[in-house]
């Protein structure tokens, strides 16, 4: 049978690796039997496998394309996606309105593939009315999204695989592991022989190179910036990282973001509502009392 | 390096993520998909004091319904049986004493140096409540009720209303709220005449009297970090109409420290109660036991003051099990017209009571609840020892009639309790 999965023996730990969410998806097992070893990638794929097929927004057969396809009606969600639509609902608040899961039609326009040219002012203004987390009603487990608005959990999908496959891990009483899912990190523990994991942090600028190693002993580390994607018009750089206010890129901020909290989601909605800040963001991050790399 | 244009003010949002984000990735618990909208609390109760006194068991049952996005509805019933005796509030006497039970009909007798105790008390209490809760935005929640509750001698409706708004990234919220009660009493044989004696051929007034409360509670709730939550609360209540307990009386006591004559107590019509309220939960990370402790301090103006400490600690066991210990002090002054009993010498006061529930005390209270789920569901069980010591003057129990008697006996009880969620 073929499998959905690779799983290789490195110096002192098993290496699981699959894409899900069109990302590289590692899982490192320290030092366990083979047979285990692929029980749990098989089940770190499994899962990841099921969140992005449950709210992907590029399927018409689960929860978001039921949402995104609705005329004003309510819907009763089911507890997971209420727990995700809840944090999304309060990252929206804390960040003033600025990370807006409604916010992904933006992307029509902005989709940065081989974009040379501003979109057209008037098309984006055309978007505008469907933007904006505040005109939905939610009353978890209820949501009514007005017509024409469609969300998009992207923003909080991958790095909330990580923290549901490393609690998954926790459960089999598997020892120390790391859960990499295209940079989003989670790590449960120190390794069998005491030492911490080492993470290479990418620079964007100059890609495949390392720019720094952190140790990451217990916790989440998640990324947020527009190392591979933007436009470079004139000069000025537009990230990907979309203001939902304006429907233009944020500009003036860092490149890359990086924090380690608690978990993995808690440290991406910390990253992503930095660079939503642009040139604030480090007076952001240096408030939230956590470690972060610019 | 760029030069900033301006400079930006940020809060610590991180403890709110946190708080958001350790709940995300926990395991969803497995619902049938029709009744998760039910919620049922199932209790029962059985509480008895020491002496052959008061023996109270009570059933519970409360279901919550989510109507829709915005609405919930609580429905509550209890049911509860009261049995034993209680103290009479006449004084204990070196001689054995008979009393007219309170109807009017019949007597009891107390034997020498006993505290004397109605033996009449008997009950059967029904109540029903529904609470009824509206999201009215993502900020303001309104909640309001009605309370009905009956039982043989007493009728009580009330109705409560409230509003509370978060603010401050849903790190404050504030409320306000009122209580309407009207309570009638109807106690067998009539609202006794107080101050005079129990054995007067004709010492009945009316029927029934009634008895109107209204609360006024204003509260905030603040989140202090990731494991702390604190909660301050004011409340002003203002009582007016029938307040005195029908089944009450004073001994009157001759210059031998004799007791020939009972009389009925009186207590003022107008009462005016304030209480100041703070309290503390701090969620101790990564153990996840909870530590809960609150003051109250009360006082009101027929001279009673009070502090009640309360604290709880709830300690996580593995597999879901739980353990909370509970500790509480409570300390009361007494009313101004708390009396031990009335001298026969003396003119017979507007308003006295000898109730031992108005006069200066302490409560001691020592409890264990363990919890484990059953089912998948919570199932608690907790048991309580309360102890009230009554204190006031010993130099009272004089005379032949009361020298050596106890005026002041200590009371206690236990409490044992169930409770179900399913």
């Amino acid at each position: 049978m073929k499998k959905n999965y690779t799983l290789k023996r490195q110096a002192d730990y098993w290496l699981g690796e699959f894409t899900v969410m069109a990302s590289p998806c590692q899982i490192l097992l320290d030092n366990l039997d083979e047979a285990l070893a692929h029980r749990l990638t098989a089940l770190a794929y499994a899962e990841a496998k099921r969140i992005e097929l449950k709210f992907s927004r590029f399927r018409d057969d689960n929860i978001i394309a039921r949402l995104n396809n609705t005329d004003n009606e309510t819907i009763a969600l089911d507890e997971e996606t209420t727990r995700l639509i809840n944090l999304a609902d309060l990252c929206f608040q804390l960040s003033g309105g600025l990370f807006d899961i409604s916010s992904g039609v933006l992307g029509k326009l902005w989709h940065f593939k081989q974009q040379t040219q501003l979109p057209n002012d008037a098309d984006i203004k055309a978007l505008l009315p469907n933007i904006g987390w505040q005109k939905s009603s939610w009353n978890a487990p209820l949501l009514r999204l007005p017509k024409g608005m469609q969300i998009d959990l992207g923003g909080i999908g991958k790095e909330y695989a990580v923290d549901k496959v490393a609690q998954l891990l926790q459960l089999q009483d598997c020892g120390a592991f790391l859960v990499n899912f295209g940079g989003d990190i989670y790590a449960n523990k120190l390794r069998n022989n005491g030492d911490a994991w080492q993470v290479a942090i990418e620079d964007p600028q100059r890609l495949g190179e390392s720019k720094l190693m952190v140790s990451l002993a217990q916790g989440g580390l998640a990324s947020s910036g527009d190392s591979q994607r933007f436009i470079d018009i004139d000069g000025q750089r537009y990230s990907h990282i979309l203001n939902p206010k304006t429907g233009y890129p944020i500009v003036g901020g860092p490149a890359q973001v990086t924090v380690y909290a608690q978990n993995c989601v808690q440290a991406g909605m910390l990253a992503t509502i930095a660079l939503l800040q642009g040139e604030f963001a480090e007076d952001f991050l240096k408030e939230q009392d956590c470690r972060y790399w610019l | 390096m760029q030069l900033k244009s301006k400079n930006k003010t940020f809060t610590n949002i991180s403890i709110s993520l946190a708080a958001a984000t350790c709940a995300l990735a926990a395991p969803v618990t497995a619902q049938p998909s029709e009744s998760d909208s039910w919620n049922v609390d199932a209790g029962l109760l059985i509480y008895v004091e020491s002496d052959e006194q008061v023996q109270a068991y009570e059933g519970a049952l409360s279901i919550t319904k989510q109507i829709d996005d915005e609405r919930s509805i609580n429905v509550k019933g209890v049911i509860d049986v009261l049995t034993g005796a209680s103290p009479n509030g006449a004084v204990a006497q070196n001689r054995a004493q008979t009393f007219t039970r309170p109807s009017g009909n019949g007597t009891y007798t107390t034997a020498a140096g006993d505290t004397p105790l109605d033996d009449t008390f008997r009950d059967t209490r029904v109540a029903l409540s529904t609470q009824y809760q509206h999201q009215l935005s993502r900020l303001w929640l309104y909640s309001g009720g009605v309370y009905l509750s009956k039982e043989y001698d007493y009728l009580a409706l009330s109705i409560n209303s409230a509003l509370a708004r978060d603010f401050n990234n849903r790190n404050t919220t504030a409320s306000a709220g009122f209580a309407y009660a009207y309570d009638t009493i109807e106690p067998e044989g009539g609202i006794p005449i107080a101050g005079v004696s129990v054995d007067e051929a004709d010492n009945r007034l009316t029927d029934s009297d009634t008895k109107q409360t209204l609360d006024l509670l204003f509260g905030v709730t603040q989140v202090i970090n990731r494991q702390a939550l604190m909660q301050f609360n004011y409340s002003l209540s203002d009582v007016s109409g029938y307040q005195t307990d029908p089944f009450k009386i004073l001994s009157v006591v001759d210059s031998n420290g004799w007791a020939n004559d009972y009389v009925y107590e009186n207590r003022p019509e107008q009462r005016s109660k304030q209480s100041l309220f703070w309290r503390t939960k701090y969620n101790l990370q990564p153990s996840g036991q909870v530590l809960d402790v609150s003051y109250r301090y009360f006082w009101d103006d027929w001279g009673i003051t009070s502090h009640t400490i309360d604290s709880k600690w709830r300690v996580q066991l593995s597999n879901q099990h739980f353990i909370e210990p509970h500790l509480r002090y409570y300390s009361q002054q007494a009313a101004d017209f708390y009396r031990v009993y009335l001298d026969e010498n003396q003119p017979i006061p507007e308003y006295m009571t000898a109730d031992y529930r108005l006069g200066e005390l302490q409560t001691y209270t020592i409890g264990l609840k363990y919890g484990l789920p059953i089912a998948g569901n919570e199932f608690s069980v907790r048991l309580e020892y309360y102890l009230t010591q009554v204190t006031g003057d010993d130099s009272l129990a004089k005379g032949a009639g009361m020298a050596g008697v106890d005026l002041y006996p200590d009371k206690s009880a236990i409490m044992l309790q169930s409770f179900y969620r399913f």
